[in-house]
């Protein structure tokens, strides 16, 4: 019994991994724009893509392909900031740049299914069937094991950075208050650029993680996304070790719910969850009580 | 127009005018920061009610709490004596409470007369069925709110405007239409939150001659302003607050003369 | 996309003879329109455009926004046909029922959402459309899940004395009626729009805090032009199930959302009219690029981001540029006495 909890503790944690490299990212837009990227899931089903390629059609080592996503999504983030949210910046609407980022989202899937047809890919990684003994009869997976250590550093490398650089404290600063930043010397929109790469290399590498995971199809994405955003708003908009506690929980809460419940169930408890979230506390596990200046 | 602008110190209301509003004690927190604290004060009927203090003292948080946007922690409240606390801001205006706010929020989207036709709301006399087919109650009320919003437009100067989008209104002009907007309640109780923020001499001048009209219609007139000037020309009782709290409450005359005021004022 | 845009249109006599042209053109259609693919095509139109108009009053209107139209669309289609299915209610009984609990969803959704803000409303209805998807294929004793339900009846025959029966079989017929309906609910929704209560909703959705200090109750009405919107989601879904003749729960996933959502942009938002276009348009398109496989989605998914950044009020914004370019109306939208 206490392995079976064991096994889907350790499965919960790899999934909880990967989503927290896609939520990270979109929370860290979210913190410097106060902007939702749609296109953010996309990214990562092009990171999965990218990495297949690199993998069964170039023939290169499947850890790399992790940073070949990496790069593929930074160079995405890159475009997506530089054609969409840059030049919608001044309009000043909430709305616009999130149905721009609709638009292309449902170009990007579309044009994907163009190219790589509707039928699943078998993204078998080399590592997939390798297994580790652990004790009582568990196991992990070498690719697991991978997710686990690669997100782990990932995050633990941009926690710091956040938190300890001058980059970081520049983006932080930018997050909290854009003009302010701007008057101090810091160039918000570099900022903004970095960021945006940043998280989407984020979103490239968790794509070349799920892949093997997940049904690789153009709209692989979708299944994410939506997830994603609960995790960023049960975590917080914004908030980094919100977005990270949110991500594994959610990964271990689905893991488990699997369990006990019918398997397709588990979206209804994980979004049934994210709306009695949004309910209680509509602005995330740490909740800031401000004065509104009318 | 302007010989109220050369007007001494006006006529000294009578003490027992009844409070058409009156708070007691009340307390505001946000976080870590006490905005309000234990402030008490009676608003006359019909008299000109100033909130000065220095910055960050809660003036605005109390014209918050007294509009409804804010509840208060602890403290009553009562307008005409009717129990103010818990209930939400938009009943507050069917009560007879209108305010203006100290960040611009007009419609910007809108026209000057539609942002004043907006705020008639409460004042629509239509059967429900009408709002589908436009009857003759329907063109009625239609009639009436326009000719309303042009009479409230012509009293703020803003009549010339009334076509032109809300956006492209100067500053001055935006704040005018503020105050139209707010009228369009027909209030009993005015709230104006730094209504001469950012206006020239002879804006706040006619601004001035406007609250004092309003004040002869018998509007109580609730104003928090920093302009120290018009404070001095227009105001009955002034409330003097300090970080949250109520330093003195006197006439003008008695708040520019005291010493604790000027040293809250010059920062000690 | 300003509230005075209605004010600045045409007065209310030359408006007549427009929704009398609008009459004209509908009732010809299917008379220009022989074949079945592309009446089927003009139906879909239709439906298309209750959604759009639906969703238009409730993001563009109350500026509520809204990315899980695609549930009451489906609440609507699965109520009214399982009430006729198990319980053997006559159709225009399903049919305002469906219309009824899809109110009643958005409702609810608006209700619980009502403190949320912008993108959180977002992520709340979008949470809701999921749910409701899944709860649509899980619930198999249900709704038969993936599988789907099968040979939905069209709208019961109508018998007038002395005038041939109509039947809903008729692509033609089937088409006049929904077309009928949703010239209805535009007109509906015009009056509303043009009366204080439009003026009412557009001080909602340009700023709620003053708006209450006018004495308008915000969560009221923001509750109201949800049901109304998803009110009439529900009953397109309705109609889609009589049409159709089949009810799949894929039919209602969140990209249904993001296609209704470009409808209303491309059409531009908080038009009315503009929906209409766009979801005219929106789905014509993607038949007339048929021959082009699947890259009619990718210039669907191009239109829309073109769209947004160039011309964000739509079809309705380029027609008026158009109009003032070659004449015929001021560029700036002043508002003119509402006659």
């Amino acid at each position: 019994m206490l392995t079976v909890a064991l096994q889907q503790g350790i499965n919960g944690i790899v999934f909880g991994s990967l989503y927290v490299l896609v939520a990270l990212g979109l929370t860290l837009i979210y913190g410097v724009l106060v902007q939702i990227n749609f296109a953010h899931a996309d990214i990562v089903t092009i990171g999965a893509f990218a990495a297949y390629f690199f993998t069964f059609v170039f023939g290169g080592n499947y850890l790399a392909s992790i940073g070949i996503a990496l790069m593929v999504g930074a160079a995405l983030g890159w475009l997506v900031n530089a054609a969409i949210f840059a030049p919608l910046r001044e309009r000043g609407s909430e709305l616009l740049p999130l149905i721009a980022t609709i638009g292309v989202s449902i170009l990007l899937q579309n044009a994907m299914l163009l190219w790589f047809g509707p039928i699943p890919y078998a993204f078998d990684s080399p590592y997939s069937n390798k297994v580790i003994r652990l004790w009582g009869g568990m196991f992990i997976t070498w690719q697991n094991l991978i997710i686990i250590v690669v997100s782990a550093l990932t995050i633990a490398l941009l926690y710091a950075f956040m938190k300890f650089t001058m980059m970081g404290k520049a983006l932080r600063a930018v997050a909290q208050d854009r003009e302010t930043a701007g008057l101090m010397g810091i160039n918000p929109n570099q900022l903004i650029m970095l960021t945006f790469v940043i998280a989407s290399a984020l979103a490239g590498m968790g794509g070349a993680m799920l892949g093997p995971i997940l049904v690789l199809t153009p709209f692989a994405g979708t299944s994410v996304i939506v997830k994603a955003f609960a995790i960023v708003i049960i975590g917080g908009f914004g908030n980094v070790e919100g977005t990270i506690i949110a991500g594994l929980a959610v990964g271990l809460i689905e893991s488990f719910a699997t369990q006990l419940v019918n398997p397709g169930l588990t979206d209804i408890v994980v979004f049934t969850l994210l709306l009695l979230m949004l309910a209680v506390r509509p602005t995330g596990l740490i909740a800031e009580k401000r004065e509104e200046n009318v | 127009m302007t010989a109220a602008s050369a007007a001494p110190a006006l006529k000294p209301r009578p003490a027992t005018t009844a409070a058409l509003f009156c708070g007691e004690g009340l307390h505001k927190r946000f976080g870590g920061v006490q905005a309000v604290r234990e402030i008490s004060l009676n608003v006359p009927q019909g008299s000109v009610f100033a909130i000065i203090g220095p910055n960050g003292a809660g003036k605005s948080t109390l014209l918050n709490l007294m509009s409804g946007l804010y509840q208060p922690d602890r403290g009553r409240m009562m307008f005409d004596g009717i129990q103010l606390v818990g209930v939400p801001a938009y009943k507050r205006a069917r009560l007879g409470l209108a305010r203006t706010f100290q960040k611009l929020r007009v419609f910007k989207h809108l026209s000057v007369l539609g942002n004043v036709i907006a705020a008639s709301h409460i004042h629509h006399r239509i059967p429900a069925w009408q709002y589908v087919i436009h009857g003759p109650a329907f063109a009625r009320d239609h009639g009436r709110c326009r000719a309303e919003a042009h009479e409230l437009l012509r009293f703020v100067g803003l009549e010339a405007r009334a076509s032109a989008l809300a956006a492209s209104l100067a500053y001055g002009e935006q704040r005018m239409l503020e105050l139209a907007r707010a009228l369009a309640t027909s209030p009993r109780l005015l709230m104006l939150d730094e209504p001469a923020a950012g206006l020239n001499a002879a804006e706040v001048e006619r601004l001035l001659e406007r609250i004092l009209r309003l004040r002869e219609r018998g509007i109580t007139i609730v104003v928090v302003e920093h302009n120290m000037d018009l404070v001095m020309k227009i105001a009955d009782r002034v409330l003097v607050m300090d970080y949250g709290q109520h330093l003195f409450e006197g006439t003008p005359a008695e708040v520019q003369a005291h010493p604790t005021v000027i040293a809250a004022y010059l920062g000690a | 996309m300003s509230s005075d845009a209605h004010l600045l249109a045409s007065p209310s006599g030359k408006r007549r003879w427009w929704l009398l042209i609008a009459v004209v053109v509908v009732a010809i259609l299917p008379l220009v329109f022989q074949d079945s693919y592309w009446r089927a095509n003009l139906i879909v139109c239709a439906i298309n455009v209750m959604l759009a108009m639906g969703l238009d009053f409730i993001l563009g209107y109350a500026g509520q926004l809204n990315l899980g139209h695609s549930a009451f669309y489906g609440i609507g289609a699965y109520a009214s046909t399982l009430l006729i299915i198990k319980l053997g209610v006559p159709f225009w009984i399903a049919f305002g029922a469906g219309m009824a609990l899809s109110g009643a969803a958005g409702m609810a959704l608006s209700l619980f959402a009502v403190r949320l803000r912008g993108h959180y409303l977002a992520i709340a209805s979008l949470g809701f459309a999921v749910i409701v998807h899944q709860v649509l294929l899980n619930w198999i004793s249900l709704t038969q899940g993936p599988l789907g339900i099968y040979a939905i009846k069209p709208p019961p025959d109508i018998a007038l004395p002395g005038l041939p029966v109509i039947s809903f079989s008729n692509p033609a017929n089937m088409f006049y009626l929904v077309a009928g309906f949703a010239f209805l609910f535009y007109v509906l929704l015009d009056q509303l729009v043009r009366s204080p209560i439009g003026e009412t909703l557009a001080a909602i959705r340009e700023d709620e805090v003053s708006a209450a200090s006018f004495g308008i109750n915000c969560t009221a009405w923001k509750v109201f032009a949800f049901g109304m919107g998803s009110a009439l989601a529900g009953a397109a879904g309705a109609f889609y199930a009589s049409f159709v003749g089949t009810l799949v729960p894929d039919a209602f996933t969140i990209t249904e959302s993001f296609t209704l959502l470009g409808m209303v942009i491309v059409g531009g938002m908080g038009t009315l009219m503009g929906p209409v276009w766009g979801a005219i348009l929106l789905t014509v398109l993607p038949e007339l690029l048929r021959g082009f496989g699947d890259l009619r989605l990718v210039v669907y998914g191009a239109a829309l981001t073109l769209v947004v950044l160039f011309l964000p009020g739509g079809i309705v914004q380029a027609v008026r540029i158009a109009r003032a370019r070659l004449g015929f109306l001021p560029v700036a939208t002043d508002a003119g006495a509402r006659q």
